[in-house]
C-alpha cells in the first residue's frame, strides 16, 4: 500500500501485535494439521467446505512466525504421498483406459495444484525466494514428473501407447486426437526436456524407420508421379498431425525426417526413373507432377539442383538433336518454329510448375544458347523465319500478335553468338523484301529494327535503316522523274528505279545483262535525269534484283499479265522475234550468268501451270543442249500469272561459304579496332590479356577466334600500330 | 484534505443492509467486528490475495457465498482498504494522480493488512 505519514506509533503497534499472537509451542503443529487436512480435501474434491481466507491466514501466520520450512516440507511430503496414490490408480488402468486415466488424473492434479498454490501464495511470495526453493506450481509439476511420468510402471507404457496410436493413425485408423493433444500438452507443460526426451526423440526415431520402410516399398512398385503423390500426402499428414496434437517445434523435425527418408534418399532414382521420371514429365507436360516434384525437392538440399541438372542435360540433348537433324534443316521456318515451340513449352513448365524459379530460367537460357550455336546456320534460319513472317505469315495478324512473334524471335536472337552473321542475312533478306515490295507491314519491319537496335546498338542497325531511307527517296525521285519527263517518254514501258546506296545494301557487283532495247532507252533517260540532278554520282544497274510486269498474248489470243524477274523478262523478250532458241543462244544474247540463267529458265519452263516456255527435251533440269520454244498452249485461270520470283530461300552450299567468308572479312576490321582501342588505353599488355579483352568487347556481336585475333595483332605490328616489347616478347606496346 | 478517490469509494460503501441477494459483480468483505463492506469485484481484485480467493478453481466457501471474513482486520482499517481499492482502480493506471491520504495513527496496522492482502 502506498502513501503514509510519519510512523510515530510504530513501537506501540508492534507491542500490540506481539501480544495478540502468543507463541504456543504446539501452534505450528496445529496450524499445519489444518492445512494438511485442507490439501487432502482438495485432492478429494471436497474443497467447498473450506474457507480460503482461513487457510490463507494460517499459511500466512506460519510463514510469518518462521515456520515456512515446516510448511514447505509438509506440502512436499503430502503431495508426494498423494501422487504415489494416483500413480497406483493409473497403473491399474487397463488397456485403452490408461491414457484416459492419466489425463483425468493430470487434470485433477493441475486443478488441485492451482488451489494449493493460491492458499499458499504468501509462502510462494516470501519464503520461497528467500530460501531459494522451487515455487509451489513448479514443485507440483516436478513431483508429477518424478512420481508419475518417470515411474517405472508408467514411463515406457506411456511412450509405447503414444507411438502405437500414432502408428495406427498412419495406417488409417481414427484415434482420439483430443486425448493425444492433452497428453502431449502435459509433457510440454512438464518442460521442454520432458517432451523431447520422453516423447519427441523416440517418436522421430520410430518415424524414420517407418518411412524408410514405406519409401522402399513405394519406390519398388510405384512410378515417379505416384510416389511423389504419396510422399506429399505423408508430408501433409505429418504436418497436420503436428498441428493437431504435437508441439509446433516438432514440425520442422518430423518433416525433415520424412524429407530425408522419402525424398533425399531416393532423389536420384526418382528423377531418373524409367518411363516416369523427370524427363517423361517434361515431355508430357505433366505440370502437376512437375510442380509436386519441385515443391518436394526444394525441401531437401541439392534437390532442386538435381532437377535442374537433369532438365539441363535433357534440354541440351534434345536441342542438339533438333538443330543437327538433317531432316529438320530442310525447312528453316519449321526449324525456327520448333525452337520457339520448345522454348514456349519449357517456359510454361517453369512458369506453371517451377514457380518461375530464376535458376531454372537461367538453366533454360543457357541450354538454348548452347545448342542453338551448335548449328552454324541458326542465324540464317532465324532471319529466314522473320522473312517468312514479314512476307506473308503476319498478313492479317493483329499488331500485338506481330509484336509477340517478333519478341520471341528476339529471344532466340539473344542466344546467338554470331550476331553479325544474323545481321548479314537479315540485310540480304530485308533487301529482297523491300525491292520486291513483299513486306506486309512497314510498322512490323520498323518494329523489328527498333528491337535489334535496343539489343545491339545503333551501329548494328544503321545500315538497315539506311535501306529504308533509300526506299523512301527512290519513291520521291520516281515521282519527280515522271512529273518532269512524262511528255518525253511517250507510251514506252514504265520504269521504277530504286536507288540503293552502296554499302547499305548487300549488293554484289554483277555484270549487267543485256537489257531489251525498249528498256534500255528509258533506262538511259533516267540515268541522264538522275545524274543531271545529282552531280558526281555513279549509277550501275543491278539487273539481278529487279522485277518486271509484261503482257503476253498466247495461242488462242488469251492475254495474260506475267510477273517475272528482270532476267526472266530479258529471256522472254527474245521470243518476240523468234519462236525457238537454244540455251547457248539465250546465254549469248542476254549475257546472264550461267547459274542465274539456269534457275530462271527452270522457273519459266519446268513449273507446271507457269510454263510459258516449252523445253526440248522435256526434263526437270536445264542442260546446255536444251532448246526452248514459246509455249502457245499455255493456259491459266488467272489473268495475272506470277512466275516463280526468286524468294529468299536457304542458301546453297557455295553461297553459304561465300557469306561466311564475307562475315569473316567484316570481322577483321572490328577485331583490329577493338585491339587498338584496348591498347590505346592500356599501352602495354600481354597476348592472353588482349585475346580475353577483345573477346569480351566483341561477344555482343560474335565470338572472335583467338587464331584470327593473333593474325590481326601481327597485321597491326606490320603496320606499326603495335610493337613487341624488346625484353619480353610476350608483351605488346602501343605505338602512338 | 481528502482525494477524489475517497469520495468515489464512499458512494459504494454500505453497512449491514444488503441481505441475501447479491449481484455477481460485487463481493462482501466482513471486518473483525462484523461490519460488511460490499465492493465491486473489480475493485476487490486490486488485492492479489482477494483475486486468488475469488478466481481459484474448485469452489472455496468464499467464492460460493460471495463474502470474505477477515477476523484480524478491524473496521476502520478495512474501510480504509476499500477506499484504497477504488482509489487504486481509478488512478494507478491513469495519467492524473491524486494523493491517497493516510492518517498516521493507522499507518502500521494498514501496512500489515496490505502485506496480508498483497496489495
Amino acid at each position: 500500500m502506498s502513501g503514509g505519514g510519519p510512523p510515530r506509533k510504530r513501537n506501540f503497534k508492534i507491542d500490540v501485535f506481539k501480544h495478540r499472537v502468543e507463541l504456543d509451542p504446539k501452534y505450528a503443529e496445529r496450524t499445519w494439521k489444518v492445512l494438511e487436512h485442507a490439501i487432502h480435501e482438495i485432492y478429494n474434491h471436497n474443497a467447498s467446505g473450506l474457507s480460503f481466507e482461513e487457510l490463507y491466514r494460517s499459511a500466512y501466520n506460519m510463514v510469518l512466525h518462521k515456520y515456512g520450512e515446516k510448511l514447505y516440507d509438509g506440502l512436499e511430503s503430502t503431495m508426494t504421498w498423494r501422487l504415489k496414490e494416483i500413480s497406483r490408480s493409473i497403473e491399474a488402468a487397463q488397456g485403452g483406459l490408461f491414457l484416459e486415466e492419466l489425463n483425468t488424473k493430470w487434470m485433477e492434479h493441475n486443478k488441485a495444484l492451482q488451489m494449493i498454490r493460491d492458499i499458499l501464495m504468501y509462502m510462494d511470495r516470501t519464503y520461497v525466494p528467500q530460501s531459494r526453493r522451487t515455487p509451489v506450481h513448479e514443485l507440483g509439476l516436478n513431483l508429477w514428473r518424478d512420481h508419475i511420468i518417470h515411474s517405472a510402471m508408467i514411463h515406457s507404457r506411456l511412450l509405447d501407447t503414444l507411438l502405437d496410436l500414432i502408428h495406427r493413425e498412419r495406417m488409417g485408423e481414427m484415434i482420439n486426437r483430443g486425448l493425444m493433444r492433452s497428453i502431449t500438452k502435459m509433457l510440454m507443460d512438464l518442460g521442454a526436456a520432458v517432451y523431447q526426451d520422453d516423447f519427441e526423440t523416440p517418436f522421430l526415431e520410430v518415424s524414420a524407420s517407418f518411412y524408410s520402410g514405406e519409401s522402399q516399398e513405394f519406390i519398388e512398385c510405384c512410378d515417379c508421379g505416384d510416389y511423389l503423390k504419396k510422399s506429399e500426402r505423408r508430408l501433409n499428414e505429418e504436418m497436420e498431425r503436428v498441428s493437431h496434437y504435437l508441439d509446433a517445434a516438432t514440425e520442422a523435425k518430423i518433416t525433415s525426417v520424412v524429407e530425408k527418408e522419402m525424398i533425399a534418399n531416393h532423389m536420384h532414382r526418382l528423377v531418373h526413373m524409367e518411363n516416369s521420371g523427370l524427363v517423361n514429365m517434361l515431355i508430357d507436360d505433366k505440370y502437376d507432377d512437375l510442380a509436386r516434384m519441385y515443391n518436394l525437392f526444394r525441401r531437401v538440399s541439392d534437390g532442386l539442383s538435381s532437377i535442374r541438372d537433369v532438365m539441363t542435360s535433357y534440354l541440351r540433348e534434345t536441342g542438339k538433336q533438333l538443330v543437327t537433324d538433317p531432316e529438320r534443316l530442310k525447312d528453316p521456318v519449321e526449324f525456327v518454329q520448333r525452337l520457339l515451340n520448345e522454348k514456349d513449352k519449357h517456359d510454361k513448365i517453369i512458369n506453371v510448375a517451377f514457380g518461375n524459379d530464376k535458376t531454372f530460367q537461367n538453366a533454360l537460357n543457357s541450354s538454348f544458347e548452347y545448342f542453338i550455336n551448335l548449328n552454324t546456320r541458326s542465324p540464317e534460319f532465324i532471319s529466314l523465319y522473320v522473312d517468312d513472317k514479314l512476307r506473308k505469315g503476319l498478313k492479317g495478324a493483329a499488331e500485338e500478335d506481330v509484336e509477340v512473334i517478333l519478341d520471341k524471335v528476339m529471344m532466340l536472337f539473344r542466344y546467338l553468338q554470331e550476331k553479325d552473321v544474323f545481321e548479314k542475312y537479315y540485310k540480304q533478306h530485308l533487301a529482297k523484301r523491300l525491292l520486291s515490295g513483299k513486306t506486309v507491314s512497314d510498322d512490323a519491319e520498323r518494329s523489328m529494327i527498333v528491337k535489334l537496335k535496343t539489343e545491339c546498338g545503333y551501329q548494328f542497325t544503321s545500315k538497315l535503316e539506311g535501306m529504308f531511307t533509300d526506299m523512301k527517296t527512290s519513291q520521291d525521285t520516281m515521282i519527280d522523274f515522271y512529273a518532269k519527263k512524262s511528255e518525253e517518254l511517250g507510251d514506252g514501258p514504265t520504269l521504277d528505279v530504286h536507288i540503293l546506296t552502296t554499302g547499305s545494301w548487300p549488293t554484289q557487283p554483277c555484270p549487267p545483262c543485256n537489257l531489251p532495247h525498249e528498256i534500255l532507252t528509258i533506262c538511259d533517260k533516267f540515268r541522264s535525269y538522275y545524274l543531271g540532278t545529282h552531280n558526281g554520282r555513279r549509277l550501275t544497274w543491278q539487273t539481278n534484283m529487279g522485277t518486271a510486269d509484261i503482257k503476253a498474248t498466247f495461242g488462242k489470243s488469251q492475254k495474260h499479265e506475267l510477273n517475272v524477274s528482270t532476267y526472266q523478262m530479258c529471256v522472254l523478250m527474245l521470243f518476240n522475234s523468234t519462236d525457238g532458241l537454244t540455251y547457248k543462244d539465250i546465254e549469248q544474247y542476254t549475257e546472264i550468268p550461267a547459274l542465274d540463267l539456269k534457275r530462271c529458265l527452270q522457273s519459266l519452263a519446268c513449273v507446271k501451270g507457269k510454263n510459258v516456255l516449252r523445253k526440248e527435251p522435256m526434263s526437270k533440269d536445264i542442260s546446255e543442249d536444251d532448246t526452248f520454244y514459246f509455249n502457245d498452249k499455255f493456259t491459266s485461270k488467272l489473268v495475272k500469272v506470277k512466275i516463280g520470283t526468286v524468294v529468299a530461300q536457304k542458301e546453297s552450299e557455295p553461297e553459304k561459304q561465300e557469306t561466311r567468308q564475307r562475315v569473316e572479312e567484316d570481322r577483321k576490321p572490328q577485331i583490329e579496332a577493338a585491339i587498338v582501342r584496348i591498347m590505346k588505353s592500356r599501352r602495354v599488355l600481354d597476348h592472353n590479356s588482349i585475346v580475353a579483352e577483345v573477346t569480351k568487347q566483341l561477344q555482343a556481336r560474335f565470338l572472335p577466334n583467338p587464331v584470327v585475333i593473333k593474325k590481326r595483332i601481327e597485321s597491326l605490328i606490320e603496320r606499326e600500330f603495335l610493337e613487341r616489347d624488346k625484353a619480353d616478347r610476350k608483351l605488346y606496346r602501343y605505338l602512338a | 484534505m481528502l482525494g477524489k478517490g475517497e469520495a468515489a469509494g464512499q458512494a459504494h460503501l454500505h453497512k449491514d443492509d444488503d441481505g441475501g441477494e447479491q449481484p455477481s459483480g460485487v463481493v462482501k468483505l466482513i471486518s473483525a467486528e462484523g461490519f460488511e463492506f460490499v465492493v465491486d469485484k473489480k475493485a476487490a481484485m486490486v488485492s492479489n490475495t482477494l483475486r486468488n480467493m475469488l478466481t481459484s478453481p474448485g469452489g472455496f466457501s468464499e467464492t460460493r457465498e460471495g463474502e470474505v471474513r477477515f477476523p484480524e482486520i478491524s473496521t476502520p482499517i478495512l474501510e480504509k482498504i476499500c477506499q484504497y481499492f477504488y482509489w487504486s482502480l481509478h488512478y494507478s493506471s491513469g495519467k492524473e494522480t491524486s494523493e491517497f491520504q493516510i492518517e498516521p495513527e493507522i499507518t502500521l496496522e494498514l501496512m500489515m493488512a496490505a502485506n496480508y492482502l498483497d496489495t
